[in-house]
């Protein structure tokens, strides 16, 4: 079936590929400069070693998107859909969020460090 | 007795051709019919009608299945987005203009949305995001389900 991308601008966008029995939805996430890159690449790692335990969640996104899940009739099956759709639409809320804290937390630790470090001068 | 090799040659056959039934696409060539250009588009925005330049647009949109007539959808998908993203169109106006289309209008109107949203450049998704919400809430659900599942893109 048709793919449809629904897009914020050209960072942020998310793919959603249909098909019979599975949908496939990937998402980019908005990666401002390096730090934003190197934690966001860090992180999906991360998720995606284990993907085992995340059920819906591919060990390799799509090319051009950041991470990818894959949900099958089966999973519908053995989940509640709403929950599934629950979990894609908080994922995609709180990946944002957890990426700038942390962005600010890695500053915050690199000024603590260099506030110390340079005491002894 | 058969011989056993490892020959895989017999994989490159494409064995579908000898089938009696075989699907095949049935659409031959859709244009723009004559008569909507660019010109026409730019003038009738000019004029302050983008109801009437939209409805044309979409009425006469070259939908094929995938692969077809891509440089008349790529066409029909920059003057469509001329529109969609024509200044002078705010949120009163949108509600107007959907208010006008009908049905089926609106599920082309959707394509072109989800279109537009593949190759964003400044600020347009912003608007897109407006107007896919009030096509949606026009035309419900089963409007974008119909953008899924139609074989005929725009």
């Amino acid at each position: 079936m048709t793919p449809v991308v629904v897009s914020r601008n050209e960072k942020e966008r998310v793919l959603i590929e249909p098909s019979i029995n599975s949908l496939r939805v990937s998402i980019a996430i908005k990666q401002a400069d390096d730090i934003e890159r190197i934690l966001c690449h860090k992180f999906m790692r991360f998720l995606m070693m284990r993907a085992d335990n995340f059920i819906i969640l591919r060990r390799k996104p799509v090319e051009g998107y950041n991470i990818s899940f894959l949900i099958t009739n089966f999973h519908t099956e053995q989940m509640y859909k709403h929950k599934l759709v629950d979990f894609v639409i908080h994922f995609m809320e709180e990946i944002d969020k957890e990426i700038s804290e942390m962005k600010l937390a890695v500053n915050a630790r690199a000024r603590e460090c260099a506030l110390e470090y340079l005491k002894r001068f | 007795m058969s011989k056993n090799t490892s020959s895989s040659e017999f994989r490159q056959l494409d064995v579908d051709q000898y089938n009696e039934d075989n699907f095949r696409e049935e659409d031959g060539e859709v244009t723009l019919p004559a008569g909507i250009d660019e010109d026409t588009v730019i003038n009738l925005l000019n004029k302050g009608e983008e109801q009437e330049a939209l409805r044309l647009l979409l009425a006469n949109a070259p939908s094929a299945s995938k692969g077809c007539n891509e440089q008349a959808k790529d066409l029909a998908l920059s003057l469509v987005m001329k529109v969609l993203l024509n200044k002078s169109i705010n949120k009163t106006k949108m509600d107007e203009i959907i208010g006008q289309l009908d049905q089926s209008l609106l599920d082309v109107l959707m394509k072109y949305i989800y279109r537009g949203f593949e190759n964003p450049s400044e600020g347009s998704s912003a608007l897109l995001l407006q107007w896919h919400e009030k096509v949606f809430n026009v035309a419900g659900i089963g409007c974008i389900v119909r953008v899924l599942s139609d074989r005929k893109r725009v």
